[in-house]
């Protein structure tokens, strides 16, 4: 497997950083508020503050209608918030853009462009010569596993397969951060901790932030430097667990860890808890 | 070598074909009607047709006029169909015209429209437009609607502006259906076409059908009756070879496609 050659060197840090990391997304008290019929709202997310530090892999957790999909896709810019802001790099975010890249459970893929067509679609949009976008393009075609694969079209590959283009796809234009949502909520659960691995493995080599959405305890303790478990309606941050587990994370040893084993039974309880209750108000 | 299952179903169509031919050939001899030929009379009398120079450049101009009108009709129905699809908007306003056009059969507009702007190319060509239009415009809404909006999200991500999305990534999402509609734009240029023909009688292939209706020349009627419908066929399985090589990486619709390719 090779390394991509990345365009900024900015977010490939080395593992044992000794600097205090910096906040690369900023929200601030941002709620979001849907109209499901003309006199009820429905609260998705109510007045969340949070910091992500830059190089971080941070998962949102919680129940299904926590509004952890809408907290992403206002990091996104696909979303607006009702009130509140969300920030990049001191930025306000007012819409989409390349520094941040999604990779959606739906894939998302462009069906009638083929594997490399996918991926190369990013590049070539940012205006980078086809020869280069393309050699690129294989080169992460090969780092996700679909090295022969090129040629096919998406209606050819099975769900784990089209998640390795999407992941592809969107790292092919350099997204300072990745926004993940229940990438891997679609899968099978061998096919699932297949491409949990694999990502760990792509992760840990080039430390890009991550914000990545699941209902998953163990994926998201697994993944994670971070959890930010999430009640639902409203959408409120319940908690925010550090995940002081060691890089690079081997499954076959973590899953005999007794750190690992307890985040996980703590973080189960108290989903448990957040299921049952909802938000305390 | 191929099983007998598959070749049953290559030489069905055929079978269809000489089985309506032969009921043909059936009813017209229990009829014994003079305005019923039989099915060789009336294929006998389309070499005299395709023959005449006179009828070749009225089904010509028929054509022609088919081409013009179904061409303009895409080009200006996708767009507008694709807009409704993903605008609220430019749907709110150009629905509630559309569902009062729709209805209407397009040849009961030819006399106003013809009106206007007289019996000539114009008008024909207009009414093929209006007949082609609708089903594309339909198929080509209903097509830009279904387009995932994760995958437009995509889109917006990788820097595509929304004129660039619809254009990028709308257009070619919805491609399959955008051909399903013109397909049927297709079989209905051609209806609109004899159509026209038949009420502003002046050149083209309908006003050969008609003339010799008139004139009691029935073999000749049946004889363009062939000859249109085959021409149909033939319209059909090109569009057909067309639209299945343009959209090879769309998930397969049907089993069993409805066309003759």
């Amino acid at each position: 497997m090779k390394v991509v050659p990345s365009r900024s060197s900015e977010w490939v840090r080395p593992v044992t950083s000794q600097e205090p990391a910096s906040v690369i997304i900023e929200i601030d008290r941002v709620s979001q508020v849907f109209q499901t019929s003309a006199r009820k709202d429905h609260v998705a997310l109510s007045d969340i503050s949070l910091t992500i530090d830059d190089g971080a892999f941070v998962s949102i957790l919680g129940p299904s209608g926590c509004g952890k999909s809408t907290l992403l896709y206002i990091v996104g810019g696909f979303v607006t918030p009702t009130s509140g802001s969300a920030k990049i790099k001191g930025r306000p975010i007012t819409g989409p853009g390349p520094d941040r890249g999604p990779v959606f459970q739906e894939f998302a893929l462009f069906p009638w462009k083929t594997v490399l067509g996918n991926v190369m679609y990013g590049p070539r949009q940012q205006g980078m010569r086809p020869s280069e976008a393309e050699a690129q393009s294989r080169a992460l075609i090969e780092m996700v596993g679909l090295k022969g694969y090129e040629n096919f079209y998406p209606k050819e590959l099975s769900g784990g397969m089209k998640q390795r283009v999407a992941l592809a796809r969107t790292l092919a234009y350099h997204p300072e951060v990745l926004l993940m949502d229940e990438p891997f909520g679609a899968l099978d659960a061998h096919t699932r901790t297949r491409l949990q691995n694999d990502l760990l493995n792509i992760w840990e080599r080039d430390r890009k932030t991550v914000l990545f959405v699941t209902h998953s305890v163990d994926e998201a303790v697994f993944l994670s430097d971070k959890v930010v478990m999430m009640s639902k309606s409203p959408g409120r941050i319940r908690q925010v667990i550090d995940i002081d587990l060691p890089r690079p994370r081997r499954r076959n040893e973590l899953l005999l860890d007794s750190r690992y084993q307890k985040y996980v039974v703590d973080i189960e309880r108290m989903f448990d808890e957040v299921e049952e209750t909802g938000s305390p108000s | 070598m191929m099983s007998l299952a598959a070749l049953a179903k290559r030489a069905a169509p055929v079978f269809a074909c000489i089985g309506l031919l032969a009921a043909w050939q059936a009813a017209s001899f229990a009829l014994k009607n003079d305005s019923f030929p039989t099915a060789i009379e009336a294929i006998r009398a389309i070499p005299d047709i395709l023959g005449d120079k006179e009828a070749l450049i009225n089904i010509l101009a028929s054509l022609r006029r088919m081409a013009i009108g179904f061409g303009v009709a895409v080009m200006v129905s996708i767009p507008l169909g694709l807009l409704m699809g993903r605008s609220r908007a430019v749907a709110a306003f150009f629905n509630p015209l559309l569902m009062v056009i729709y209805p209407v059969p397009k040849a009961a507009l030819m006399p106003i429209i013809m009106l206007w702007l007289g019996v000539g190319d114009v008008t024909k060509t207009l009414v093929i437009f209006l007949g082609v239009s609708l089903p594309v415009i339909y198929h080509s809404f209903e097509g830009a609607k279904a387009v995932e909006e994760k995958m437009l999200w995509s889109g917006a991500a990788m820097g595509l502006s929304p004129a660039q999305r619809l254009v990028r990534i709308v257009l070619p999402a919805a491609l399959p259906e955008i051909l399903t509609g013109c397909r049927t734009g297709l079989v209905l240029a051609l209806i609109s076409m004899i159509t026209s023909e038949m009420i502003a009688r002046q050149s083209g292939a309908g006003n050969i059908l008609f003339n010799a209706l008139d004139m009691g020349q029935y073999d000749t009627v049946y004889a363009m009756i062939i000859i249109v419908g085959a021409m149909g066929i033939c319209l059909d399985a090109i569009f057909e070879r067309v639209r299945a090589r343009l959209v090879r990486w769309s998930e397969p619709q049907f089993d069993l496609p409805l066309s003759f390719s």
